[in-house]
């Protein structure tokens, strides 16, 4: 057994993301680019990372090569350590056949081994797949002081909204009562944000319970929570109160990166105390060009630009050639967008080539999306 | 497979570095936005398969350790081989023609003891180039030198680069200073590893001087060849050599050979948000680092990381390095601001082509907010 330590976590990153479309083809969600140098999962794990815990689990599944990759022994996040660190956690095979992960629950359950290994009295389920800041000590600190069996996070949502999410009603002491996963006629508008802390021993059991239940559908959500509730233990709601955003569609996830271009951004990447840490390849510094025009732009390492842009994200490594013209788009990393190109209101993939004098995307129209390691052509076809 | 092992001599200054250099060595000088000049030697050494490196520290070693650490953004931290931290020594700093101290490898001989390799790979530490050196490796294991120097017909005059002297292709002497279109030693060269181990007992007594000033009547004995590198290298010994490298970093086909994708330079990774360019920013041909907000001009200059550039501020020809900010209105041109420095509003600080101005660091100390 190793040595003690309060909590560790389980990042579940196995998702496609399907309603992203073209920009999870090849890649899961996680792996997914933001703000031109990050990618999704480094805000999950920077805030392990910012919050002290030292040894992360990750759950893999969904086109796994980039996100495996990328995550590589978590060194960027600073997991280097004598017994922890980050540990890539695909679907296996054992003496009775392998199966893929059939739920969040499941995949945990799956990897018992990594959870006892570990001596923790906590273990922090996350997803992969969320942007925001959190600092998981003050929820752990938070469940301690209610003695709960599970604690999850939880945040105010609109109204109009709670029927996209599952809603949570609670007592005075912030016990949750009730669980609904997308409710009709919601009760109240607190959604689970699919961060938990369950005590490890009780969730062990808990999950070895579900594995065998052959009606449960073996996720977080929808069975063990609702489970706990029924046997009334004592489930405890956390309240965040800051930024959070399941980037779930295109229109949000465009959202969310071009808000990064306002004077102040609602969701900031510079924060000292709380870095967001990534592992990025290594580019030489951005050049500007004689001719260039840049007009309220964020630009990556390793840029070249020659040609106007406005209002738009360049990811690391793209080139944009002289005449091109790029507005209100992002343009993720290793594009290169050739002369003459012009692209307005658009994503364009990774490792992408727009080729001379092509056009893509129009203003007031619906986002266009081009995916990654595509040739859009002048005649507007994709090779 | 003959192997090869990698020696950096990172201990030797000169007075023309402007106090640029008065807490850090010439190889810790930052450069090209987001690099230091010993990235080119420890790059170079692991992109041509170069997996033991010796480094022999400056005098001023803080700024140069603490960028290199364990030697991991250069995959340096390893089982075999790896970086070896070798101590210099702390005289004969600033003579102009020291670089390869004798005294320096003879009280590090344990690293040239404690391998099989049979070629030792010398190199100064104060050089910008994208070297390849396996075609020098095989060029020397071709001719059956006992040294093989690299050389470079000089484009500009210098007091500290040395000319070499030749006699029906053989290496006669070093002489310091060259002129233009001299053949000029690039500081990088590649011995057999016995025949170094026997030069620090032959001339123990010397052992103070530089490699090349101890072998003065011995190079007609030995075999010593040129070979020409014909890509792109400066070395920097004065802030002249230091501004011109710079500033030829905005001539894209220079900064492509320097810089590219199958050779790259590594440097220490810093997580740094990306640059933002305002809607009141012009910039023209100038690089930009990582964590910029630029809301001024920028023209023909190089932004190091985090530097903050106001609204109606001008900068021009200028290097501005790491998390400096100018205020708004300010004017600064053919000038190098060190890091950490903040130039208030509406300040003038002018140097000209021939004679660039230069600011130390934290002279008065920036403090960004947000």
């Amino acid at each position: 057994m190793s040595r003690k330590k309060k909590c560790i976590a389980m990042l579940l990153a196995g998702g496609q993301g399907s309603r992203l479309g073209a920009l999870t083809k090849d890649i899961a969600k996680p792996a997914v680019s933001f703000g031109g140098k990050y990618r999704i999962i480094d805000f999950s794990l920077s805030n392990c990372a910012n919050s002290g815990i030292d040894t992360v689990g990750v759950l893999t599944q969904y086109r796994p090569f980039e996100l495996n990759s990328y995550v590589g022994d978590g060194e960027a996040w600073d997991f280097s350590s004598v017994d922890g660190g980050v540990y890539i956690l695909p679907p296996y095979e054992t003496q009775t056949g392998g199966k893929w992960y059939r739920g969040t629950a499941d995949a945990v359950y799956r990897n018992l081994d990594f959870l006892r290994k570990f001596n923790s009295d906590y273990v922090l389920i996350l997803s992969g797949d969320h942007l925001y800041r959190m600092d998981y000590n003050e929820m752990l600190k938070n469940h301690i002081r209610h003695n709960a069996v599970a604690t999850i996070s939880v945040m105010r949502v609109d109204w109009e909204e709670a029927s996209r999410f599952g809603i949570l009603s609670t007592d005075e002491n912030n016990r949750i009562t009730k669980f609904a996963e997308k409710p009709k006629k919601p009760e109240s508008n607190l959604a689970s944000m699919g961060i938990y802390i369950f005590n490890k021993d009780i969730l062990i059991d808990k999950l070895m319970e579900d594995a065998h239940n052959e009606e449960s559908s073996h996720d977080f959500g929808k069975d063990i929570i609702p489970k706990l509730l029924a046997e009334d233990e004592y489930v405890n709601a956390y309240l965040f109160e800051g930024f959070w955003k399941d980037v779930g569609t295109i229109d949000s996830y465009y959202d969310t990166n071009m808000q990064l271009l306002l004077e102040k951004p609602y969701f900031s990447m510079i924060d000292e105390k709380f870095p967001i840490m990534s592992n990025s390849n290594i580019y030489p510094v951005q050049y500007i060009g004689e001719h260039a025009i840049i007009d309220n732009c964020i630009i990556n390492n390793g840029c070249k630009v020659y040609g106007r842009i406005k209002n738009s994200i360049l990811g690391n490594g793209c080139v944009i050639k002289e005449g091109a013209y790029i507005e209100d788009s992002l343009i993720l990393p290793d594009t290169v967008i050739e002369e003459d190109a012009k692209i307005i209101h658009a994503i364009v993939g990774e490792k992408t080539v727009v080729e001379q004098g092509a056009e893509i995307g129009s203003k007031g129209g619906e986002i266009a999306v081009i995916g990654n390691h595509e040739k859009v052509t002048k005649a507007g076809d994709k090779a | 497979m003959k192997e090869v092992i990698g020696l950096v001599s990172a201990n030797y200054a000169t007075a023309d570095m402007q106090r640029l250099s008065d807490e850090r060595s010439i190889s810790s000088m930052p450069f090209g936005g987001r690099y230091r000049l010993i990235d080119f030697a420890l790059s170079n050494m692991i992109n041509s398969g170069i997996t033991a490196v010796g480094l022999i520290t400056p005098y001023k070693f803080r700024s140069l350790l603490d960028h290199i650490g364990t030697g991991s953004a250069w995959m340096l931290d390893r089982k075999k081989g790896g970086l070896y931290i070798l101590p210099g020594s702390t005289y004969g700093m600033s003579n102009k023609s020291d670089r390869f101290l004798l005294c320096d490898m003879r009280q590090n001989d344990v690293y040239f003891h404690r391998t099989n390799a049979d070629y030792v790979l010398v190199t100064s530490a104060n050089i910008v180039c994208n070297m390849d050196y396996n075609a020098l490796i095989e060029a020397h294991m071709e001719s059956g030198a006992d040294i093989t120097m690299v050389v470079k017909k000089a484009d500009h005059k210098s007091a500290y680069m040395k000319r070499v002297l030749l006699e029906d292709g053989r290496v006669s002497g070093v002489k310091v200073g060259v002129e233009r279109g001299e053949t000029a030693f690039m500081d990088m060269f590649i011995i057999k590893r016995e025949l170094l181990l026997q030069f620090m007992d032959w001339y123990s007594a010397k052992d103070y001087m530089d490699l090349f000033d101890v072998l003065k009547k011995d190079y007609l004995r030995m075999n010593i060849r040129t070979w020409n590198y014909d890509g792109y290298i400066r070395e920097i010994f004065s802030v002249r050599d230091y501004y011109d490298a710079n500033m030829e970093l905005l001539d894209m086909d220079i900064n492509g050979a320097i810089f590219n994708e199958q050779m790259p330079i590594r440097t220490k990774v810093q997580d740094c948000v990306p640059a933002h360019v305002y809607p009141q920013a012009r910039i023209k041909n100038s690089l930009i680092s990582s964590g910029c907000l630029i809301r001024g001009e920028v023209t023909n200059s190089i932004l190091f990381r985090g530097v903050t550039v106001e609204e109606g501020v001008v900068i021009r020809d200028s290097i501005i390095m790491q998390s400096s900010v100018i205020k708004s209105g300010a004017i600064i041109k053919s000038a190098i601001i060190d890091r950490n420095n903040l130039i208030g509003s509406d300040m003038v600080i002018k140097g000209s082509a021939d004679d660039i101005y230069v600011m130390l660091k934290e002279q008065r100390k920036a403090r960004r907010i947000g």
